[in-house]
């Protein structure tokens, strides 16, 4: 421990840093400034291998969760996720913003200290991020799964929000969340959720995937995704796109294709859509210039109007606009607080990379709040640090001197057992 | 070359650790050393020699400089020659953080050499004191109270405060909801403060402690009324916003309307003045031409008098002298300042007014002179106007004068010496317009 380290109050500790989310999880250590893997939280289920060559399969495959009872083979992290593979089910562990099936999310836990990690989770305190809404069930089986399974030496759970809101430099904020499943606005104050006040809605990147793939069937455009393409030539815009099929394995399952097919709808829609920053209006969206996209199969096209009126479905509900979840969170909170809260709106989550989605929020918001208020955004710049606010907000809080005396250890959880994750991890 | 050895893994000597001081020491001892060995050769010429040997083995310099390896003390900073130096070690180390209570052993990255003390981050784990009562003490002192607030409840509330820091939001956030019912932030902070008060009464801490009175009535009002400005729809404030102008342009325009009755009386008075003379000599000639008509003509005509007198007082005469408040803080003896809107004669009016009473024109502002002084300003400006309306008065008397003698020749007509000015008193002016016409 050195003058320099006392000075910026850094001591690390070779924590790890998990932030769990519908699109990814993602891993690494404290104190760096990405995380290590970002890993899509879903599983491929492959059914039971045929015995006689399994031990070449495990080979080449990741599978290192084989053991006697289950006999499926599950497949982890996107270069083995999106190989086609025969009877190969697509499942994911979230729900709801919090971990539902524990089985998949150990697999992935496992994957992620043999591949990513490289070394033995006891070595290693472990930060958790949780959505604002777990509940206590969620948390203590957690808890419990770290220490019992995988006997590491201290634990914590945050709030993603805070952590949010730590990555921007801010122990107070409005926190607002734009992820694939849902956006959400939580105020934090002095470091703590006012969970009274969170306020979520179901509409993130996976609405505005379907949305897209809604208008693109409607237009007539092949969706298929690169795996299926073996060779296409190059075509002129708006033509019949010339494409040769790759010859796939057989009994490609339906939430495989489907996975894949979303793949390339988020790449679309965060390479076309954009918001404008006041409600659609035709005659303004048709000013701006076009934009153009070629699909996997080589059909090519200019995307005029329709990129502002797919985007504008994240906010013209009257209810459920991202503006309309953030002055509602704050109207939800004690009256001393809301000019904070105002004054540091901190937006984070990889939706809100949507072109445009950051100002027309500040719009809403403006609308919204009362006139004497002073109301400023903060939106990182990068789309790594928008991506990943909550993880590096967690490296931050797990690399701080003061910090290292707030981990649950394992001498307490021996003591006083997982009951303990609701005091110590408010 | 460090590094070839260290990757050939050859012994090195074992070298001094470098420290600030050791290589700024060292560096200069070498200098110094360079100066002896490098000595002209016989014979060579200097030039030769020059080019062989160099101080520094640099490029010489484009622009002088006097700071080259310390001839003169130098401004250039003398550059860290590390490379040679065998580096100190960090190991990862095991600590012990004192400020956990479970005695966990974490391991970070730490300097041999440092040495081992107290883990630095643990001083910064402060903790608030947050006092606590025993049963008998709830029963004693706690138990009854306004609220209505159970055992169980002031226990949640105090557990609560000791985890949350008193931070009373997030306490009122993490409220128990379904056991104890909803409790607002002031309902939290108003039995707290009431028991800590109580705690502190009956321990008799009172002398070194301050206990802290909440006044919960007051937060309550409070937060309400910044609620409420809060919930203001758009329409609301653009309402509020737009009274406020018309406000403003009502107070503008009423402004206005006074500096233009100001403006009219200013310009009746001097029409008034200047047709008087008119008028007079007109009339003059219409009562030569027209005797006949004389007494249908006399007329009771607006006299110059009236208008002056009704002037003063109108005009509330002297001077308005502008009260500072709202203007936050200042001098007192600005409130002898004259006001702005007093007209230059006036001003010179009173200056002369001051000579000639011989008071001292700026006296030293106390509370009491202020007052005084002002008062007396004031009056010497009414005096002043009374003055010239007296002269007004008295030079209409003489012109009515004359005006009847020039209508009946051969008469004069007598003024009581009563409206004789001898002493300006006041009665003796608003006497004169109405004396004159009772005696025509």
């Amino acid at each position: 421990m050195s003058a320099g380290n006392m000075l910026y109050g850094g001591d690390e500790i070779g924590a790890l840093v998990f932030d769990p989310g519908h699109h990814s999880l993602r891993v690494g250590y404290a104190q760096e400034d990405t995380p290590k893997a970002e890993i899509p939280s879903v599983v491929g289920v492959g059914p039971s291998a045929p015995d006689t060559n399994m031990d070449i399969e495990t080979k080449t495959d990741n599978n290192i969760t084989q053991n006697n009872a289950d006999t499926r083979k599950y497949y982890v992290d996107t270069t083995y996720v999106n190989v086609p593979r025969t009877q190969m089910e697509i499942q994911t562990y979230m729900k709801d913003g919090m971990i539902d099936n524990w089985d998949l999310f150990e697999k992935v836990i496992d994957y992620t200290y043999a591949k990513v990690i490289q070394s033995d989770p006891e070595y290693h305190p472990v930060l958790f991020s949780e959505a604002s809404w777990n509940v206590r069930n969620n948390r203590e089986k957690l808890t419990e799964l770290m220490f019992e399974k995988y006997n590491v030496p201290a634990f914590y759970l945050v709030k993603n929000a805070v952590l949010a809101a730590f990555s921007s430099g801010r122990a107070t904020a409005l926190v607002v969340d734009s992820g694939a499943t849902h956006t959400s606005a939580v105020p934090v104050h002095e470091g703590y959720v006012l969970s009274q006040a969170v306020v979520k809605s179901p509409l993130g990147g996976d609405y505005l995937s379907m949305q897209c793939r809604q208008h693109l069937e409607k237009q007539g455009i092949d969706l298929s995704p690169a795996y299926k393409i073996a060779s296409k030539d190059v075509v002129k815009e708006r033509d019949n796109a010339r494409f040769t099929l790759r010859k796939l394995p057989e009994n490609l399952t339906q939430s495989w294709q489907n996975y894949m097919l979303k793949s390339l709808l988020q790449d679309f829609q965060m390479n076309i859509l954009q918001v404008l920053e006041n409600p659609y209006d035709e005659r303004v969206a048709a000013q701006i210039p076009s934009v153009h996209y070629e699909f996997p199969n080589g059909y090519h096209q200019e995307f005029g109007s329709e990129r502002f009126k797919l985007a504008e479905s994240l906010f013209d509900h009257a209810m459920l606009g991202a503006g309309q979840l953030a002055s509602t969170s704050v109207g939800m909170c004690d009256a001393d607080v809301r000019l904070s809260l105002f004054g540091s709106v901190v937006v984070t989550g990889g939706n809100t990379l949507l072109q445009g989605f950051p100002e027309r929020l500040n719009r809403d918001l403006q609308l919204r709040a009362p006139s004497n208020t002073r109301l400023k955004m903060i939106s990182a710049n990068g789309s790594v640090e928008r991506r990943f606010g909550a993880w590096i907000g967690g490296s931050i809080l797990a690399s701080i001197g003061t910090f290292q005396q707030m981990w649950i250890s394992s001498q307490e959880y021996e003591e006083s057992g997982k009951g303990q994750v609701e005091r110590k991890c408010p | 070359m460090a590094d070839v050895r260290d990757i050939l893994d050859i012994e090195r000597a074992n070298t001094p650790e470098v420290t600030r001081e050791s290589f700024l020491v060292q560096k200069r001892r070498n200098f110094e050393k360079a100066k002896g060995v490098s000595k002209r050769p016989e014979g060579m010429h200097r030039e030769v020699f020059a080019l062989l040997y160099n101080d520094n083995k640099d490029a010489p310099p484009l622009l002088p400089t006097d700071t080259a390896l310390g001839i003169g003390a130098g401004y250039k900073q003398a550059k860290a020659r590390l490379g040679m130096k065998k580096v100190r070690k960090w190991e990862w180390a095991p600590f012990n953080n004192p400020a956990r209570t479970d005695g966990a052993v974490f391991h970070h990255w730490r300097r041999t050499t440092d040495d081992q003390k107290d883990y630095p981050f643990a001083k910064f784990n402060k903790q608030l004191q947050i006092p606590t009562y025993t049963m008998t003490e709830y029963n004693t002192h706690l138990r009854t109270n306004v609220q209505k607030w159970n055992k169980a409840q002031t226990d949640h509330l105090f557990d609560l405060a000791k985890r949350f820091d008193l931070r009373f939001i997030v306490m009122a956030d993490r409220w128990d909801r379904a056991q104890h019912g909803v409790k607002s932030v002031e309902d939290l902070k108003e039995r707290y403060y009431e028991v800590v008060g109580l705690l502190a009464k009956a321990k008799g801490q009172n002398s070194d402690k301050k206990s802290y009175a909440f006044d919960a009535e007051h937060e309550r009002k409070r937060k309400d009324q910044l609620k409420k400005l809060f919930e203001r729809t758009t329409q609301q404030v653009e309402e509020e916003q737009m009274l406020l102008n018309e406000l403003k342009k009502i107070e503008a325009r009423k402004k206005e309307r006074e500096r233009k009755t100001q403006d009219l009386q200013k310009l009746i008075s001097q029409a008034d003045q200047q047709s008087d003379v008119a008028t007079n000599v007109q009339s003059a000639r219409k009562y030569e031409k027209k005797l006949v008509k004389k007494k249908l003509h006399h007329q009771p005509r607006p006299s110059k008098v009236d208008s002056v007198v009704n002037a003063i007082e109108i005009g509330g005469s002297g001077i308005k002298f502008s009260d500072l408040r709202g203007s936050g803080v200042s001098l007192r003896s600005q409130k002898m300042k004259l006001p702005a809107n007093i007209g230059q004669r006036k001003v010179k009016a009173l200056e002369q007014a001051i000579q000639e009473f011989k008071v001292d024109p700026s006296p030293p502002p106390t509370e009491e002179i202020c007052n005084a002084f002002n008062e007396l300003r004031s009056d010497m400006v009414l005096l002043c106007e009374l003055r010239t309306a007296l002269s007004t008065c008295v030079y209409e008397m003489e012109s009515l004068k004359h005006q009847y003698e020039a209508a009946c020749p051969g008469k004069t007509l007598n003024i009581p010496p009563s409206l004789i000015p001898a002493e300006p008193i006041k009665e003796e002016i608003i006497e004169p317009g109405t004396s004159a016409s009772t005696n025509a």
